[in-house]
């Protein structure tokens, strides 16, 4: 029994970030339909900026994670501005674009911060906490509660404020949103900078959790979208379950099936979406002849 | 115009090229050429489930490794022969395509992506930690492959030994794109929805395609653990995967030829940079990025292009003053009419139909019945359901409640290919024509009436398909001609004018032969003159013995070409019968107008009255 609480602590601290790269990623795809494969790599250069503040410049922890912020939120503006011909067009070529951003992104990585990767110590030094003979890492209770609070200040975002309604409306429709006033490139432009800015928070979170390098991007990003596909495609807290249930399947795995965790969790997954291809929240729709 | 002799000549110069080709190298040029091939042969198999039929396949470099590790494992652990194990090696591979295809039944495009992605994860996973396949060291001591005597360990030997193997696969990929088959993946491709409409299998298609990348992949698997007798993760990794979409982006995904000029030349290009191999990797996402971009048909696309913006003016002019021929009835009555029953059983049988989509009731206890030969026109404002009554017939949608019978059964479960097939045709409100395919691919599409599950004949009597070819092509010249499209029959639609889009359409849903024709708003946007073609090619389509129920909005048309008029006002109906009837009845006028003011619907007034 505590073996398996144990794991599901694991695996929950692990699923909060899933759930993050899940997120930014539904942020950009509900806003303006595009399919950012290159999320994860956004978020593996966001682990590598907030790792290189904190370990080289001695920045403390959040502060290194603002800065890793900022710089991807420009490499998100980049990717937009690029691929801003597609949006709402073909899904296969912007998938196919930003798999080559990725690609870029994972060769840029490697030319700057070489080859080998680095290990990144946990910023907080207090030890695990004991809780019924469950013992916690300080660090994972405060990426859950990272995550949580992200999600409720981005909710708050898009129901709250000014630009999180027109960031709604262009996703409802951008044909009407422009007709209403708003403008739908600097909307789209701020959603693909708040995704790309949640994935820096993601990666700067994994540093201290996994390795970084270079395939740190390939290792969150696969099962980041596989949560978000789970949870269901653009929704916000379809993300979040999506990322913990796959940061508990994976946790599972790893306990039972030890090197086989990656290929287990992926047939897993596989089945479950092929029972439920439009996820946990999202809506089935209609085609029309 | 044949099919596979077309530029006879340029393929002799290429063997001839192929076989002169090794003379000229080293050894090590070569053994890069040697890798270029199989890689080539990837490639191919990518195309063909990318760029042909239109699945997102990001686990082709896994169909690779299984071919290899299958190979590897059973000629060093169970010491099976070479060319044994590469047989078993290949059936695995198709074994594991299938199941990799399965998730492409119920999702597709970026879905579709992250679970084949998933899925080459996992495979990597196992290489990498299964004691079978040697962990992360691989499997090395693969045996050269005995071939007559003939030394395969010799790479410039071997090198002979893939190119008749790339050769016969380049042939056999392009033999399927261009005949029905390919025909039919492209069509699936475009709109997945018509294609089903029209008479392809959508599901049987998909997995076709999965076995073909597989096919090509393990064959690839199969040439490389012979060539290199070595094979270890990183091979099948991830960035490899990559790689290869590069390659088949960069040289064109819908284009055979295209997918092995990119392969061959990200190859060259990867070992002529290998000193520098992150700038290499640095440069081919930027290039795929800009080609997404800027070029999405890739490097094979670029001459049509260029051709298209060189000859703008005086090209496409050509096509664009061409004259929509006129429209020329068959001789004899096209129809296939249903051997019994003929006169007596009604071509279409509704009775207490009814369609919900979740609280929405779209259609409401539908019942109507239209005799064999009449033209029925289905009216009704907005939302009244009139597409949703098609949809349901043509069986995109299944009923909630209710019975639909036609085409000589009962159809109320029935999958549109199976309607297209047994002779039900229809056209789209919205057109939807293949828009990446000719106007005469389009008819050919149409024309090929058999079922899908007659690829086995690729496999074993190609020639038998080839026959079957040269009659299709001879059908479509009749069906273009008599349509009067002749002149566009190269044109793809999407290049032509609103009112020959919708004319072809007409020809498509025709060039089945079908008993029954579903015509949705065939005059939307349409002038008047063509509003009277198309009246008259209807009257036509009927006397050669189809029966026609149209959608229209065009009050004029139909009250001069119905015979009887259906009238559909939030999901019920609420008047049937003759136009004037129809036009009498106080329920159509006050759906119409809202209130009960006197009748102003013309009946049987000229078609260009709206």
């Amino acid at each position: 029994m505590q073996v398996t609480l144990q794991t599901l602590v694991g695996g929950l601290s692990l699923g909060a970030i899933y759930a993050l790269i899940a997120v930014g990623f539904s942020v950009v795809y509900r806003t303006m339909g595009l399919v950012n494969f290159a999320h994860a790599d956004v978020a593996m250069i966001g682990a590598y900026a907030a790792s290189t503040f904190y370990l080289t410049t001695h920045v403390s922890f959040v502060l290194a994670i603002i800065i890793s912020i900022v710089v991807t939120g420009i490499i998100g503006l980049v990717i937009e501005r690029v691929l801003r011909p597609l949006e709402n067009k073909d899904f296969d070529l912007m998938l196919i674009g930003t798999i080559g951003f990725g690609t870029v992104l994972q060769a840029a990585a490697t030319l700057i911060w070489g080859t080998t990767g680095r290990a990144m110590p946990s910023p907080i030094s207090s030890g695990p906490l004991d809780i019924m003979g469950i013992r916690i890492r300080t660090y994972d209770l405060m990426v859950i509660a990272v995550t949580a609070a992200c999600v409720v200040l981005l909710t708050l975002f898009l129901q709250r404020t000014k630009p999180g309604a027109a960031m709604q409306a262009v996703a409802m429709d951008h044909e009407a949103a422009t007709a209403v006033g708003i403008h739908v490139g600097r909307s789209n432009a701020l959603a693909f900078a708040i995704g790309a800015g949640i994935a820096a928070l993601a990666g700067g979170l994994a540093g201290p959790m996994l390795y970084v390098d270079a395939t740190l991007g390939s290792a969150l990003g696969v099962k980041g979208f596989a949560a978000a596909m789970l949870g269901g495609f653009g929704s916000i807290p379809g993300a979040v379950v999506g990322g913990l249930a796959i940061g508990v399947l994976d946790s599972y795995a790893g306990d039972h099936f030890q090197g086989y965790s990656v290929l287990v969790t992926f047939l897993v997954f596989t089945v479950a979406i092929m029972i439920r291809p439009t996820g946990i929240f999202g809506e089935r729709t209609v085609s029309r002849a | 115009m044949s099919i596979l002799t077309s530029k006879p000549a340029l393929i002799l110069l290429g063997c001839v090229a192929a076989y002169l080709l090794p003379y000229g190298l080293n050894s090590y040029s070569m053994h890069v050429v040697d890798i270029a091939i199989i890689f080539a042969l990837l490639a191919i198999g990518m195309g063909l489930v990318m760029g042909v039929a239109g699945q997102i396949n990001l686990a082709q470099v896994a169909f690779f490794g299984v071919g290899a590790y299958t190979t590897a494992i059973l000629t060093t652990h169970s010491g099976f022969g070479f060319w044994t194990a590469a047989i078993v090696g290949l059936a695995a591979t198709v074994l594991v395509g299938l199941l990799v295809g399965l998730p492409a039944l119920r999702m597709q495009s970026h879905y579709l992506g992250i679970v084949t992605l998933g899925l080459a994860l996992g495979f990597v996973n196992w290489i990498t930690n299964a004691e079978i396949t040697g962990g992360a060291d691989g499997i090395s001591g693969i045996p050269v492959p005995p071939f007559f005597g003939i030394d395969l360990a010799d790479e410039y030997l071997y090198y002979y030994l893939e190119i008749v193997v790339f050769g016969l696969a380049l042939a056999f990929g392009t033999f399927v794109v261009r005949t029905r088959l390919g025909r039919r993946l492209r069509a699936m491709r475009d709109d997945a929805l018509a294609a089903g409409a029209m008479g392809a299998e959508i599901p049987l298609l998909r997995m076709t395609a999965f076995m073909l990348a597989s096919v090509y992949g393990g064959a690839a698997g199969i040439l490389y653990a012979g060539l290199i007798r070595y094979v270890a993760p990183e091979t099948f990794s991830l960035g490899n995967m990559f790689l290869l979409l590069a390659m088949v982006i960069i040289g064109g995904r819908r284009s055979l030829i295209g997918c092995v000029v990119g392969a061959v030349g990200l190859v060259l290009i990867r070992e002529a940079l290998v000193d520098f191999a992150v700038y290499a990797q640095l440069g081919y996402g930027i290039v795929v990025v800009l080609m997404v971009v800027f070029a999405p048909t890739g490097l094979a696309g670029i001459p049509r292009r260029v051709r298209e913006a060189v000859g703008r003016r005086r090209k496409n002019d050509d096509v664009r003053s061409a004259e929509l021929g006129p429209y020329l009835p068959g001789p004899a009555p096209a129809a296939q009419v249903p051997e019994s029953g003929a006169d007596s059983g009604p071509a279409l049988e509704i009775s207490h139909l009814t369609k919900r989509f979740g609280a929405l009731t779209a259609l409401d206890d539908v019942t109507l019945t239209v005799r064999q030969g009449e033209i029925r026109g289905i009216v009704g404002p907005n939302g009244s359901g009139k597409t949703t009554l098609f949809n349901v017939i043509s069986g995109l949608y299944r009923p909630s409640a209710g019975q639909v019978s036609g085409v000589g059964r009962d159809i109320s479960r029935a999958r549109p290919y199976q309607l297209s097939l047994a002779g039900m045709a229809r056209t789209f409100q919205n057109l939807r024509l293949f828009s990446q395919m000719t106007v005469r691919e389009n008819i050919l599409v149409v024309l090929d009436r058999s079922r899908t599950s007659t690829v086995w004949q690729y496999a074993v009597w190609p020639v038998g398909v080839l026959s079957n070819e040269h009659r299709l092509q001879a059908e479509a010249d009749r069906v273009l001609k008599e349509y009067g499209l002749t002149a566009f029959a190269d044109a793809h639609p999407q290049s032509l004018p609103y009112g020959i889009q919708r004319r072809i359409e007409i020809a498509r849903a025709m060039a089945g032969r079908p008993s029954l024709l579903l015509l949705d708003e065939p005059a939307a946007g349409l002038n008047g003159e063509e509003v009277g073609q198309l009246s008259s090619i209807v009257r036509s389509i009927r006397d050669q013995g189809v029966t026609v129920v149209l959608i229209e909005h065009n009050m004029g048309l139909v009250m001069s070409l119905c015979e009887r008029i259906t009238v559909l006002a939030a999901g019920s109906v609420i008047a049937e019968g003759s136009p004037a009837e129809v036009a009498a009845t106080p329920e159509v006028i006050e759906a119409y107008l809202g209130d009960s003011a006197p009748a102003d619907i013309p009946v049987h007034a000229a078609p260009e009255v709206p």
